[in-house]
């Protein structure tokens, strides 16, 4: 089971940051259309920079580890950061290793949040 | 005597390891294997015979000429069709593209209004849908049951967004003399519901005397045997590489009265007849639709591949699956009342070799990558059918699909792996 690390199975089942954010300024939509999967990102801004981020959605355990661990690692980022992580940020946050055909379930938050820089 | 494991021996594939396990290929509703005949017919192919058709008068040119001539052929007879009236495209979407565009750019008009049922692929749906969008024609769509059954009579309802209307009803009601095309599945590729295609072919004659009928063959040409000449149909969509045959081609059967009315669909080279430069006028049937070197190989490829079912015999294919199926279903359905999976689509009589099922919890993509884990290759999502999926209130399904070279050890192998999937997030 080389793609469900604990790391994945623990955000999976006890994801971080779910929920509304109340006075968010940015609420962005991403969908993954292969597979249905849905999340709504909110953002509250500072200075061009993430200050809180939460998200709600359906997904599969790598797409919902995958915003849940997001949430928690972009406190303070700004776009440069954002882009900086990149996908590879991604994967390594997952533990490293996602097998291509999961790597839209990966960055579905990933790809959300870069459109709140836009 | 239908014998599965000579059947076995005949595919190469499957003895290829996945993740360390032997492969048990459960996805052949999205694209079958190939067996040796077909490989080795199209690798002797390029060794031996490889030349462009229809223009050299040299040697191979008329060897290639012939073995696609052979080809056509073959797949007529398979179909019980004229030889002329096999088209061969890229796919089955394309076979529909090709009359959406050529039949329906000249024949459907604002007023006018085309069916098909939430069972389609996207390939029967996408088409029709832009057809009408362009033309200002209304696109009905048949509604089906929580079994996805397609259903005779419902209360219609109208659902109106981007700025498009489509109406969704019963088979019954949608039929009137407005409908000028009815596209409709054989078989659903996510459910495995098989529809009632003659039932429902009287009843558009009867109602909807002005309207042609399509059928979205994809999934039934490979599993049962299938006569265009009983079936009172205009247009039957299919695709090669789902019945053994290579990717690449698919085939277009269309009755010749109605394919000698419609203008060319893609322009050029071997669509011709006689060429000015202000003008040119169109080869016969069926060059007329086939622009461009087409997929030679390919063609050849699937008259093997034809040749082979031939030599299994249709029936033993279909009989062999329905018994796959059952014995499948049966034992889903010990899984089901354990509360480890929920099943959609309708029961075995009515249903073609595939099973749409979601472990409970969990998500379509995660069971799927699990049971990869165990060489179990299943597809997971919306099978290019969102519409169909979301209605039974889900966002993805698991499907695994059957075919003459699966085993009922697969079977039990597939229910095995399946119990493991709840256990990775236990």
């Amino acid at each position: 089971m080389s793609d469900y690390k604990e790391i994945i199975i623990d955000h999976y089942k006890n994801p971080r940051n779910m929920g509304e954010l109340a006075g968010a300024d940015k609420i962005i939509d991403e969908a993954n259309s292969s597979c249905g999967d849905l999340i709504k990102i909110y953002v509250k801004m500072v200075d061009g920079k993430i200050k809180d981020m939460k998200w709600q959605g359906i997904g599969c355990a790598i797409s919902t580890a995958g915003a849940s661990m997001l949430s928690e690692k972009v406190t303070g980022m700004d776009k440069g950061d954002l882009n900086k992580f990149g996908e590879a940020g991604v994967v390594e946050m997952l533990g490293g290793e996602i097998n291509a055909g999961r790597m839209k379930c990966a960055t579905l938050a990933y790809r959300g949040l870069l459109k709140v820089f836009n | 005597m239908f014998d599965v494991n000579k059947i076995r021996e005949d595919f190469p594939i499957l003895k290829r390891k996945v993740n360390g396990k032997t492969l048990v290929y459960l996805d052949s509703g999205a694209t079958s294997q190939k067996p040796e005949l077909v490989i080795e017919t199209m690798n002797k192919y390029y060794r031996e015979t490889n030349a462009n058709i229809h223009r050299g008068v040299y040697q191979m040119s008329i060897e290639s000429t012939r073995l696609v001539d052979e080809s056509r052929q073959k797949v007529a007879r398979f179909i019980g069709a004229r030889v002329e009236e096999i088209v061969f495209t890229r796919n089955t979407s394309e076979s529909i593209n090709l009359v959406a565009y050529s039949w329906g750019e000249e024949n459907i008009k604002a007023g006018d209004a085309i069916v098909i049922t939430k069972l389609e692929h996207h390939s029967n749906m996408i088409p029709w849908q832009e057809l009408c969008r362009r033309k200002g024609a209304e696109l009905r769509v048949i509604d089906v049951d929580e079994t996805g059954m397609l259903i005779d009579q419902k209360k219609q309802e109208v659902i109106q967004e981007n700025g498009f209307k489509v109406v969704l009803g019963g088979l019954k009601d949608l039929l009137d003399l407005k409908v000028k095309m009815v596209a409709f599945t054989g078989q659903s590729n996510v459910l495995g519901t098989v529809t009632p295609v003659e039932s429902i072919v009287k009843m558009i004659r009867k109602q909807s005397s002005f309207s042609l009928i399509l059928v979205d063959g994809a999934q039934m040409v490979p599993h049962m045997k299938v006569d265009v000449a009983k079936m009172d149909i205009d247009f039957l969509a299919f695709s090669g590489h789902k019945m053994l045959g290579p990717t690449g081609v698919g085939v277009l059967w269309g009755r010749k009265e109605v394919l000698n009315k419609m203008k060319p669909f893609l322009y050029g080279g071997d669509m011709i007849g006689e060429v000015k430069l202000t003008g040119a006028t169109w080869a016969e049937l069926p060059s007329k639709f086939e622009a461009g070197t087409p997929d030679i190989a390919g063609i050849v490829g699937l008259g093997a591949a034809v040749d082979y079912l031939q030599m299994v015999g249709m029936e033993n294919v279909h009989n062999y699956e329905n018994e796959i199926l059952e014995y499948a279903l049966n034992k889903m359905e010990e899984l089901k009342e354990e509360k480890i999976v929920t099943l959609y689509g309708p029961d075995s009589e009515t249903r073609g070799g595939a099973i749409a099922f979601n472990v409970n919890g969990i998500h379509a993509h995660d069971t799927a990558q699990i049971l990869d884990n165990f060489g179990i290759a299943v597809r997971s999502g919306q099978h290019c059918a969102a519409p169909l999926v979301t209605s039974f209130g889900v966002s993805a399904m698991v499907r695994a699909t059957f075919y003459l070279y699966n085993t009922k050890e697969e079977v039990d192998y597939l229910v095995e792996k399946i119990r493991e999937v709840p256990k990775v997030f236990a």
